[in-house]
């Protein structure tokens, strides 16, 4: 598109445009001094063409790492190919301010920037132009369906009252341990957790304060639990709890902590300050389970059990072969 | 609208045009890596949208991989380029290209960012220089990292049932860097590009 016979009354105008249009345009020569700085260059980063020429890019702006920008721009220079980068390599190039201060919702303008090669007249490239695009809205608007598609994500794993995984997540993971610790005889546990009397609660304090037991009861398990261990909600008042590199012996003691924890905890829910036990069946893995299920059967044996022995108690299942 | 298709003369002819520009490409990314590129012979097809799929699946087969397109157009003929690196191959790119940073996913981006510019500018550049066409190319777009071949596409309706699609398949001696290239070309850019090539044929 080079028209040799652009008049020279032309220029003027064409000036106007490179002063005027929307993007950023800088030429560079080969020891990157700047030598065009268009005005959208001058008014986000408040830098004069008169103070910006002649200066080396670096100097100018410290937020471009220098080594970084010439492997982008030596390609351009030595190989006469254009190169670009992206906002998702790099949100900016030159730390300018959101065009949008008040409903931008981003702080910095993200920029995506294109550089291509100047051809001289014997045709080698002395000038390399750098074109920088604002697409904050586009980085935004990306990032924004990035954090819904995660929360989906999340939605679809936790449980809504008690922000532990819910049980359609947690089984999967429960069935992967059983698999690993029949194949390496690790020791690990199954804890059943349940409320003591939970219809009693709801039918004299209220569907909010039973709420606000599963709550609670949920938020003190999450502060006894190591990474490696994963609870959920089970059914609706009972808890499942997966211990790994845990024996029966070590699993007994940590459900006792909880019972005594929970025992002596008050509740606060609207209106009543009111307090519960819970009842507690461990089984620790046998190499005689043959399924998942059966494992979850024996738990709640034990569960059933410390149930029927009176509640506020822990059982250990006991395997007989 | 009619069966848009290339004859035998018209395919070789895209088959010559491929060659030099993927040759140009290939001395640019032996330049850019200082390594020697094998030459591949690119392969010219017409193909339909469900072919596509499988066109990708086959180039890249049970391996994890990171995609790139970026869409180019010149005088009424556009298309869009597609770089599809194994993701086995970026501890050796990393090595080559003097990369010090932490390989991890923005790492990887970087280096498939900076091949992806030089392969598909070159390649672009080299097919527009022959038939006379100035293309300018859009931005990059990453289509995805770390992903299986046949899912890179899956997100695309397609708008179009057939594409000329030109196909390259990048390998460098003696490191374990494998990529593919696809150029492809909307079904009303072919009627114009058919013409460019029967007036070269002439």
């Amino acid at each position: 598109m080079k028209d040799p016979n652009i008049e020279f009354g032309d220029i003027h105008w064409l000036m106007d445009i490179l002063q005027n249009i929307d993007v950023g345009l800088v030429v560079l020569d080969r020891d990157y001094r700047i030598q065009l700085w268009n005005g959208f260059m001058e008014s986000h980063s408040g830098i004069s063409p008169q103070n910006a020429k002649e200066q080396v890019l670096f100097d100018l702006f410290d937020e471009i790492p220098r080594d970084w920008f010439m492997q982008k721009a030596e390609p351009v220079f030595q190989l006469k190919t254009r190169t670009f980068t992206i906002w998702e390599q790099r949100p900016y190039l030159f730390k300018f301010k959101n065009y949008r201060p008040i409903t931008g919702r981003a702080a910095i303008m993200y920029q995506n920037t294109s550089m291509i090669p100047l051809e001289s007249i014997d045709r080698s490239v002395d000038h390399i132009c750098l074109i920088i695009y604002d697409v904050t809205d586009i980085a935004v608007n990306r990032n924004d369906v990035i954090s819904a598609n995660q929360s989906l994500r999340e939605l679809h794993q936790y449980d809504h009252l008690t922000e532990l995984y819910n049980r359609p997540h947690w089984e999967p993971k429960f069935a992967d341990e059983f698999r690993r610790s029949q194949r390496n005889g690790r020791a690990s546990a199954l804890v059943l957790i349940d409320v003591d009397d939970f219809r009693l609660v709801n039918a004299n304090y209220g569907h909010q304060a039973g709420d606000e037991v599963l709550r609670t009861l949920a938020g003190a398990l999450r502060q006894t639990l190591r990474q490696t261990d994963h609870a959920c909600r089970f059914t609706g008042e009972t808890f499942a709890v997966m211990l790994v590199d845990t024996d029966a012996q070590q699993a007994v003691h940590f459900a006792e902590r909880i019972r005594k924890d929970v025992e002596t905890m008050s509740i606060i829910a609207p209106g009543h300050e009111l307090s519960v036990t819970v009842s507690i069946g461990v089984a620790a893995s046998q190499p005689a389970f043959d399924s998942p299920a059966q494992w979850q059967q024996a738990a709640s044996k034990a569960l059933n059990h410390a149930k029927e022995g009176g509640r506020n108690r822990t059982t250990l299942y006991q395997h007989h072969s | 609208m009619t069966d848009i298709n290339i004859t035998e003369d018209q395919r070789d002819c895209y088959q010559e045009l491929s060659n030099v520009a993927m040759g140009q490409a290939a001395d640019r990314l032996a330049r850019l890596l200082d390594a020697y590129v094998v030459l591949p012979i690119p392969k010219v097809n017409m193909i339909e949208s469900s072919e596509l799929d499988m066109a990708i699946q086959d180039a890249e087969k049970d391996t994890a991989v990171s995609a790139v397109c970026q869409g180019f157009i010149g005088s009424g003929i556009a298309g869009e380029a597609l770089l599809l690196f194994k993701d086995t191959s970026f501890q050796d790119l990393a090595a080559l290209m003097n990369y010090q940073g932490p390989l991890n996913r923005y790492g990887e981006l970087e280096l498939l960012m900076d091949v992806s510019s030089v392969l598909i500018g070159a390649c672009v550049h080299g097919i527009g220089e022959q038939l006379e066409i100035h293309f300018n190319q859009g931005h990059p777009v990453v289509l995805g990292q770390h992903c299986m071949a046949e899912d890179i596409l899956r997100s695309g309706n397609h708008q179009w049932t057939k594409t000329l699609a030109i196909e390259i398949h990048y390998t460098l001696e003696h490191v374990n860097i494998d990529c593919d290239l696809l150029l492809l070309f909307t079904e009303d850019s072919v009627v114009k590009l058919n013409k460019v090539i029967d007036y070269l044929l002439d």
